[in-house]
C-alpha cells in the first residue's frame, strides 16, 4: 500500500507489545493469539511475533501447522531477510512470525542479537508488534519484556501464577536498574538484593533504593524515577467469581505500596470452556466463539488497550 | 520519592483524596481490608505473615481516625500544620517535618507522585475517643457460642465476617433475594425445601460453620413457622 515508508515513519506509528507473566500455561499465547485477531478484526495491521524460543507454539493456537520458516532461521542466519520469515494467517492484516522449533542453542540469542531483531522488526510494516514471551525470568524474556512499548503480564487468579508473577516484575526492574547503572559497585548490590535472603537486609525495592542513595545520592534518585516509569499492565486470566476479578485491583494497591510503581488493570478473561475446546480443535478462538465470554473479555481488553484506559474498580458494581 | 507503607498517611493508605467523603471512607476500608487479608493470595510472596497483621493494623488504626469527625478533624490539622510549617518556615519539631500530599485513589488514573520519604507521626487518641470503635471491631467468635442457627444470628455470623450478602451470593451463586429471604425468616418466599436445604448448606459453608447444624436447626424454625407444607417431592 505504502511503498516509501521510511524507518521513521514506521516508528512513530508501531506500537510492540510484550505479553509475559513469568509462569508457564497461564494463558500468553492464547491471549496473545486473539488480541491479534481481534486487531486485525479492528483493520489494524498486526504481526505476532512467536518470542518463546525454547517452548513456541502461538502458530497452534492460531490453527496454523509446524511452519517451514521460523524465528530461529533468522537468528541463525539461514534468512537474511526477516520478511522471509513472516508466514501469512488465513486472517486479513493478521501476520506470523513463528517462533523456534529447534533445540537450545538458538534459545539463547545474546544482547547483539536481540537487538538486531527488535531494530529488524522496528523497520516492518505493521500498527501493533505483539511478541509472546516465554516462561520463567530468564534474560531474554525479560530484555524483550523491557524493549516493548507495553509489558503485559497474564496471572491466574493462583498463588503459583502470582508469586511467579512477582518474581517476574521484580526480575525486570531489577534488570532495568542495571542497564541505567554504570558504577560496578551498584551493579553487584542489585545482584545481590535479587536473592530475597540476602545479607545486607534488602527486603523490597525501596531497600535497594535507600541504599544505593547512600552510596551515590544520584543514582538512586535514577533508579527511583525508573520505578515510577515502570508501568506494566495485568491481566487475570480464568476467572470463576467476582473474588478473582478483585485480585487483579488488590495486586494493583499491593504493587503501588510494595514497589511504588502503577500497574495498570486492563481486563480480566473468564474462564470458559469454549477456550479448551477452540483449542482441542486447532481453531482461534475468536474465530470459533466470537461471542462466548471469554472472547468477549478479550475484545474488551483491546478495546482499553487502545485507548490507554484500565480496568476501575467502580467499573464493577 | 519512595514511601515506605509505615510512612503513609492515613489518606494514602486507604488510597482516597483527603477530601473523601464519609461513604468514600467506609467503602475504601471495605476494600482495602480485605487486599489486606492474612490469607489474601493476591499478596502472597510479597509479604510475610507478620507485615500483614501489621498493615491490617494500620488500616484499622486509619478508618477509625477517618470515620469519626472529630478525629479526623485533628488528624487533618496536625497534616495541615506540617504542611504550612513545610511551605513558610523550617520544620519546628522532628514530628512536624514531612508535607502530606494530595493521593488519588489507586482506582483512578496514574497518580502523581505522591511518596515522601519522612514518617508520619502517629496520632494520640484521647481516652474518650479510642472507646468509640466501630461496631465491626467487635470480632469475638461467636460461632461457638452460637446456640440455634436463626435468620438473625447467621446475620449477626456473616457480619462478623466483614460479608455482605452479595459476597456470599459471589461465592455460592445463590440469589442474593433468598439470601435476604433466609436471614429474615421470610419463611412464605424461600423455595422448596429441597433447595432449601442446599441454600443452607452452602451458606453454612461459605461462613465456616456446621452445614448439619445450622440446616437442622433453621428447619427446625421453618417447620414451626409452616407446620402444614410438605415438600413437593
Amino acid at each position: 500500500m505504502i511503498i516509501d515508508t521510511t524507518p521513521q515513519d514506521a516508528l512513530q506509528k508501531k506500537e510492540i507489545w510484550a505479553i509475559g507473566g513469568g509462569k508457564g500455561g497461564i494463558g500468553k499465547s492464547l491471549i496473545t493469539g486473539n488480541i491479534g485477531i481481534h486487531l486485525a478484526h479492528l483493520k489494524k495491521k498486526v504481526l505476532l511475533v512467536d518470542a518463546d524460543l525454547g517452548g513456541a507454539n502461538l502458530h497452534t493456537t492460531l490453527g496454523i501447522g509446524v511452519p517451514d520458516v521460523t524465528l530461529s532461521d533468522f537468528l541463525n542466519r539461514r534468512i537474511e531477510n526477516i520478511q522471509d520469515v513472516i508466514i501469512k494467517t488465513a486472517i486479513p492484516n493478521l501476520s506470523l512470525i513463528s517462533g523456534a522449533q529447534d533445540f537450545l542453542d538458538s534459545a539463547n540469542p545474546n544482547f547483539a542479537h536481540k537487538t538486531q531483531l527488535l531494530r529488524h522488526l522496528e523497520t516492518l510494516e505493521a500498527d501493533y508488534i505483539l511478541m509472546d514471551l516465554g516462561a520463567g525470568t530468564s534474560l531474554n524474556i525479560l530484555d524483550f519484556f523491557l524493549f516493548s512499548d507495553y509489558g503485559i503480564l497474564v496471572v491466574l487468579p493462583e498463588p503459583t501464577a502470582i508469586e511467579n508473577a512477582y518474581r517476574f516484575i521484580k526480575s525486570a526492574f531489577y534488570r532495568r536498574f542495571k542497564r541505567v547503572v554504570t558504577n560496578q559497585g551498584i551493579k553487584d548490590m542489585i545482584d545481590a538484593a535479587m536473592d530475597q535472603k540476602n545479607s545486607m537486609g534488602i527486603r523490597t525495592p525501596y531497600d535497594l533504593i535507600e541504599r544505593v542513595k547512600q552510596m551515590e545520592k544520584e543514582v538512586g534518585e535514577i533508579l527511583e524515577l525508573e520505578m515510577m516509569q515502570f508501568k506494566p499492565k495485568l491481566i487475570v486470566n480464568q476467572v470463576r467469581t467476582k473474588n478473582d476479578i478483585q485480585i487483579g485491583f488488590a495486586m494493583k494497591s499491593a504493587c503501588q505500596k510494595y514497589f511504588g510503581f502503577d500497574l495498570e488493570y486492563l481486563g480480566y478473561v473468564e474462564y470458559d470452556d469454549c477456550v479448551w475446546q477452540s483449542i482441542r480443535s486447532k481453531r482461534p478462538l475468536a474465530v470459533e466463539y466470537p461471542y462466548s465470554r471469554s472472547s468477549r473479555c478479550i475484545e474488551r481488553i483491546v478495546n482499553n488497550l487502545l485507548r490507554k484506559e484500565q480496568l476501575l474498580f467502580n467499573m464493577l458494581y | 520519592m519512595l514511601k515506605k507503607i509505615k510512612n503513609l498517611n492515613f489518606y494514602e493508605l486507604l488510597e482516597i483524596s483527603p477530601t473523601a467523603t464519609k461513604q468514600e471512607i467506609h467503602k475504601a476500608y471495605e476494600r482495602i481490608r480485605r487486599v489486606y487479608e492474612p490469607n489474601s493470595i493476591a499478596l502472597y510472596s510479597l509479604f510475610t505473615q507478620e507485615e500483614i497483621a501489621a498493615i491490617h493494623q494500620r488500616i484499622e488504626e486509619a478508618y477509625r481516625t477517618l470515620v469519626y469527625e472529630d478525629n479526623r478533624k485533628r488528624y487533618d490539622a496536625v497534616l495541615r500544620d506540617r504542611n504550612c510549617l513545610d511551605k513558610d518556615n523550617p520544620p519546628a519539631s522532628p514530628h512536624l517535618k514531612s508535607q502530606p500530599r494530595f493521593v488519588q485513589a489507586a482506582f483512578s488514573l496514574p497518580s502523581e507522585n505522591r511518596y515522601l520519604d519522612k514518617p508520619e507521626p502517629t496520632l494520640q487518641l484521647s481516652q474518650q475517643q479510642t472507646a468509640s470503635k466501630p461496631p465491626q471491631e467487635k470480632n469475638t467468635p461467636v460461632s461457638n457460642l452460637v446456640t440455634e442457627f436463626t435468620g438473625p444470628t447467621i446475620k449477626i455470623l456473616r457480619e462478623q465476617r466483614g460479608l455482605t450478602i452479595r459476597n456470599i451470593a459471589d461465592t455460592t451463586k445463590i440469589s442474593s433475594r433468598y439470601l435476604e429471604y433466609i436471614e429474615t425468616e421470610n419463611f412464605k418466599k424461600l423455595p422448596a425445601l429441597t433447595y432449601l436445604r442446599g441454600f443452607l448448606t452452602n451458606y453454612a459453608k461459605a461462613l465456616g460453620c456446621e452445614p448439619e447444624r445450622m440446616v437442622g436447626d433453621y428447619m427446625k424454625r421453618y417447620d414451626a413457622a409452616l407446620p402444614k407444607k410438605t415438600d413437593s417431592n
